[in-house]
């Protein structure tokens, strides 16, 4: 058993402040279990949000030692240090404490069309997985490569890593019909791909391991030859 | 300092290369600019020319061109880099290609620092 210092970034509307909290934790514990800990222990006005805890809905990231991750999955030993610092998502707006609202990054999600276009009889046909593409699939838009990116940060315009991987999975997909329309927004100079200075952050990040920087280099390539 | 290097020579070296990249950029757009002033003054004549140059013949600045090469190098090995990626070099292997790039540059500049400063400075 450690014990460590958990320091929680705790904002309400118009005002912020960090607050110390003392864990003791066993060595498969994390932030998520520890946070729990202190809300039941020691402070029951701390918020924050999880959902499945297994790391598949990407509700608990926040950033853990200024590191944007997902609470459930990063055990407080992994981390090797007796400090730990907690805060909210950087680039969303603060509800209150560690909860932010994703609301700039689904706006940005519903600039590429997400849903799929076309006819009904083409959206019912099976199509056979490529095994290229079938790992951007598994986002779960957590928004952690929407914190981490350094473009983001600058640029409250710009798409995005997830909303480009989620147009670049329609833009693949044979049953899709506005194709144009995806690759028009995307190439947009201020908002789309060309934005990205491949940082590889979201790519580092990405707790579903999706090659982020990747997706947005393929649509470089077919915009530059299209 | 021990964490930063942690987190930076690890899954992050892609921003450290964007940021050396900025930064030698910077440092270059800087060199340009004394560059282009230093070459006005020839407007005055030959005289004038050897004043503006007569500066650069110090140590000091002798130092300063040595830091100007690995500037360079830094800049166009990551540029390099950087062009092997968008034309769709494996995404996977840019950690490494930084690691490369940052060897490659150290031996370029050994090769091209130790004459410099054995010339230049020490004056052999």
């Amino acid at each position: 058993m450690n014990s460590y210092q958990v320091q929680i970034r705790r904002s309400s509307p118009g005002h912020s402040y960090v607050r110390s909290y003392h864990v003791t934790s066993a060595e498969r514990m994390t932030v998520l279990d520890a946070l729990f800990r202190i809300q039941a222990e020691q402070d029951s006005s701390l918020a924050f949000r999880c959902a499945c805890r297994v790391g598949m809905c990407g509700t608990c990231a926040m950033s853990i030692n200024r590191v944007p991750r997902l609470a459930c999955k990063t055990r407080i030993s992994a981390l090797d240090s007796p400090v730990v610092t907690l805060a909210p998502l950087p680039n969303f707006p603060v509800i209150h404490d560690l909860v932010v609202s994703l609301e700039p990054f689904f706006e940005q999600w519903k600039r590429i069309r997400p849903a799929l276009r076309g006819s009904p009889s083409d959206t019912l046909a099976i199509i056979l997985p490529d095994p290229d593409i079938s790992r951007k699939r598994d986002c779960i838009t957590c928004g952690i490569c929407y914190a981490a990116c350094g473009v983001k940060a600058s640029h409250a315009d710009y798409l995005g890593p997830a909303a480009i991987n989620r147009a670049f999975l329609r833009v693949h997909d044979p049953r899709d019909s506005a194709r144009q329309q995806r690759l028009k927004i995307l190439n947009d100079e201020w908002s789309g791909v060309w934005r990205c200075h491949t940082q590889f952050n979201c790519t580092a990040l990405c707790p579903k391991k999706i090659d982020l920087t990747e997706t947005i280099g393929r649509f470089k390539r077919t915009l530059l030859v299209s | 300092m021990k964490l930063l290097l942690r987190k930076y020579a690890g899954p992050f070296s892609g921003m450290l290369a964007h940021l050396i990249q900025r930064a030698t950029g910077l440092l270059l757009l800087v060199y340009l600019f004394l560059h282009v002033r230093t070459i006005y003054a020839l407007r005055g004549g030959p005289a004038a020319f050897d004043r503006a140059v007569a500066g650069f013949r110090s140590p000091l600045f002798k130092l300063l061109e040595i830091a100007l090469l690995a500037v360079v190098i830094l800049h166009a090995l990551n540029g390099l880099r950087i062009t092997l990626i968008d034309l769709g070099a494996k995404h996977a292997a840019q950690r490494r290609l930084f690691a490369w790039s940052l060897g490659a540059g150290a031996l370029i500049f050994l090769a091209g620092a130790i004459p410099l400063f054995l010339s230049s400075v020490l004056g052999r």
